[in-house]
């Protein structure tokens, strides 16, 4: 009869044994598909474009049979983090999408594959030329650019404007001023909000604590709301040292007047329902409670698919320095560190040409980066009806550029919470807007 | 002589194997975490870049930062609005479960279905439910309060739902005591003329003590590191009013990456919960009544 500890050691080794077994068999499957192919991993947080992305790779996968691309989605709430976490891990995918904001991080800590070298010069010929410079850190190319946003325009529910005796003509040129000298905006806003007694916002009997109907959105939203309204004011969010300098006199009335808009006139959501809801407008939109909706390309689809009214798209507000608007581009960056550099360079180089972005643009996902897929995505829109050109017409006057620097999250971070209070009501702008233009720089200098 | 010694060490070694595979787990998962926290506490890292020994300059950061020190204060009411409003509840609740009365097998499985789901996903329920416009609570009520932007009412409302989340948990551990409190303790103190009040003061709560331990030290160790519903619901505002500590120490690690001074908030929180659970042992070592008889 074996002995005890000889059974009890046998049975511990056993299990020692299963769980090698376990982990190797995990690495294995994790690392190696069932065929001969490569497998190369592409994650993205868009889930229109990830479909796009599907059919783009069962393309790019019948022309390069050694290699599977696996498309992975990761919410945009969860993006960041995890991705972080991955490449702390050594567990990133090959291929991640990274925003003007995060890169720089990446590019920093060396995890990210220089494309400048690493793609040859004719596969980066035909890139938009914005987005190329916006992922440009120290004179290389940190991303392969995929989607190039135009600019912000206004989407509008023509049902809405009907109601109030609008046309469309009649939100096309809108103007907007913190003196109040040359504003059009308020005046056509305050016809179409209403009250829950039906009383619009420019009646006496109106009661803004109660709203049932809203004219327009604008809460926080940086890509929609701020830069633009900075941008058309004459202000800057960034200045060429990447300090933050949103606080400026111009600035201040930048915010003065957003803030207003919900809680002086009363003619947009509070902000009680859109700091803590980055869909609130979106969803009061589409569900046909707010005439005017600010916002870019990246809702299209979401309004296409969404809205059981007539819509449209006009140019946005101009301010006392034009009608300008912040522009934005998407890149897939190059793991550094990925088991598959070969591959994962063909699968760079599939994405960043007319052919593998075409997919993109014809299924009207985003605005694609790489400038001959451009024209399918205009014709999609075209097909469908949709005037796109409000948000390529507003290019001329001049762009306003996203938030850039490595220091971004942390400023984001430290800044959000006061902006908050600014646009709740419960912070004067003034000093609301120098104490989180503090907090973002005091995250820079530490 | 001998032959004891090889008994013994024998036994050891047995000992040992049967332990083993708890104590792996203890050592991963629970050890070396604390040991590595400890570590990064000590460094700067910020996930992806090289990760540089600081000294004490995360602690001189952190224990110097006003937004942590409001974190700690709201972690502190928010653990005194919930503990005991929780602990009254499930005790209420316990004592009314088991007096036998119609329909008390089906309020045991709605009190604790709250305690057994994700509470994360209970936390988005409750923000569509507590949401200023359209939510179903102001629906009802026929108004509209800003129960999580106001920062009066944040804080409050997010310890209500969590305290809706976990009364079950109290509830069923309360109703373990009772149940196992000896009949003819109870039986004895009828035939000497207690009457329900006094039973329940001078007999019950006496001996649910050991009970009474265990809950205030697992609900007061769960309050100060409450997160889901944190997250679902306020992600720590408006203003901060909600900022726990976890919530502060996420934010600080994945929002901000700053890993450093995320491990120190850790330590600082490992610590409060440390001395507050020997206070805790401390106060019922001699009140603990294990024996009933």
């Amino acid at each position: 009869m074996a002995k005890r500890s000889t059974i009890i050691a046998a049975g511990v080794a056993g299990v020692l044994l299963v769980i090698a077994g376990a982990v190797t068999a995990l690495n294995f499957s994790s690392s190696e598909s069932s065929s001969d192919a490569t497998t190369v991993t592409v994650r993205l947080w868009d889930e229109q474009v990830a479909a796009a992305y599907e059919k783009s790779f069962s393309a790019f996968e019948r022309d390069n049979p050694d290699i599977q691309v696996g498309v992975e989605i990761v919410p945009w709430d969860d993006y960041f983090e995890k991705l972080r976490t991955d490449v702390a891990g050594a567990g990133a995918p090959d291929v991640f999408w990274v925003d003007g904001g995060s890169y720089p991080a990446y590019a920093d800590a060396g995890a990210l594959l220089d494309i400048t070298t690493a793609l040859p010069a004719d596969a980066q010929a035909g890139w938009s030329a914005p987005v190329v410079a916006q992922y440009t850190r120290d004179a290389t190319l940190w991303g392969v650019p995929q989607l190039a946003d135009p600019g912000i325009a206004v989407y509008y529910n023509a049902d809405l404007l009907g109601d109030a005796g609008l046309t469309a003509d009649d939100v096309s040129a809108l103007t907007w001023d913190p003196t109040g000298d040359n504003d059009t905006l308020i005046g056509v806003l305050q016809k179409l909000t209403k009250d829950y007694n039906g009383n619009t916002a420019d009646s006496a009997e109106f009661d803004g604590s109660n709203l049932s109907q809203y004219g327009y959105n604008a809460g926080y939203d940086l890509q929609a709301m701020v830069l633009n309204y900075l941008a058309s004011n004459g202000a800057q969010f960034q200045d060429e040292s990447n300090q933050y300098a949103f606080a400026s006199d111009a600035g201040i009335a930048s915010f003065q007047y957003l803030v207003d808009l919900m809680n002086k006139w009363q003619v947009a959501p509070s902000a009680a329902d859109t700091n803590t809801n980055g869909d609130f407008s979106r969803e009061q939109f589409l569900q046909g409670k707010m005439a005017l909706f600010q916002s870019g390309v990246y809702n299209l689809a979401n309004v296409s698919a969404g809205a059981n009214f007539d819509w449209g798209v006009v140019r946005l507000p101009s301010g006392p320095a034009g009608a300008i608007s912040g522009v934005d581009g998407i890149a897939a960056a190059g793991n550094a560190a990925s088991q598959h550099p070969a591959e994962t360079q063909r699968v760079l180089e599939w994405l960043g040409s007319a052919a593998g972005s075409e997919f993109i643009g014809a299924s009207g996902a985003a605005s694609p980066a790489v400038l001959a897929a451009q024209p399918a995505y205009a014709a999609y829109w075209t097909s469908e009806n949709v005037d796109i050109s409000p948000f390529y017409d507003v290019l001329a006057a001049g762009t306003a550029p996203a938030p850039r620097g490595a220091g971004w999250p942390a400023a984001e971070n430290a800044m959000r919470p006061l902006l908050d209070e600014v646009f709740i009501g419960r912070t004067p702008v003034d000093s609301g807007v120098r104490a989180a233009q503090n907090a973002a720089n005091a995250t820079q200098t530490e | 002589m001998r032959s004891r010694g090889r008994l013994r060490r024998r036994s050891a070694i047995t000992g040992y194997a049967l332990l083993a595979p708890s104590l792996f787990g203890v050592v991963c998962f629970l050890l070396l975490p604390v040991l590595v926290v400890l570590w990064l506490s000590f460094q700067s890292w910020d996930l992806i870049g090289p990760i540089t020994f600081v000294g004490l300059d995360n602690y001189q950061s952190v224990l110097s930062d006003g937004v942590f020190g409001n974190s700690l204060l709201v972690t502190l009411i928010f653990v005194a609005l919930v503990v005991p409003i929780q602990t009254l509840i499930g005790l209420g609740a316990a004592t009314l479960l088991t007096r036998g009365l119609p329909g008390s097998a089906w309020f045991r499985t709605i009190y604790v279905l709250p305690w057994i789901c994700a509470p994360l996903a209970l936390g988005v329920v409750w923000k569509w439910i507590l949401a200023p416009t359209d939510g179903a609570l102001n629906t009802l009520l026929g108004q509209r309060v800003e129960w999580l932007s106001d920062p009066a009412l944040a804080l409050p409302a997010v310890a209500a739902v969590v305290i809706w989340t976990n009364v079950g948990y109290v509830t069923l551990f309360f109703m373990a005591g009772l149940l196992n409190i000896p009949g003819q303790i109870l039986e004895a103190a009828r035939i000497d003329g207690a009457g329900a009040v006094k039973m329940f003061w001078h007999i019950k709560l006496p001996l649910l003590r050991p009970t009474m331990f265990f809950v205030l030290v697992t609900t007061v160790i769960s309050a100060f590191q409450v997160f889901d519903q944190v997250y679902a619901l306020t992600q720590g505002g408006p203003a901060r009013s909600t900022d726990v500590v976890a919530a502060r120490i996420y934010y600080e690690a994945f929002d901000a990456f700053d890993l450093g001074r995320a491990a120190v908030m850790a330590v600082v929180l490992l610590v409060i919960l440390v001395v507050i659970t020997l206070a805790q042992q401390f106060y019922f070592r001699r009140r603990v009544t294990y024996e009933m008889d």
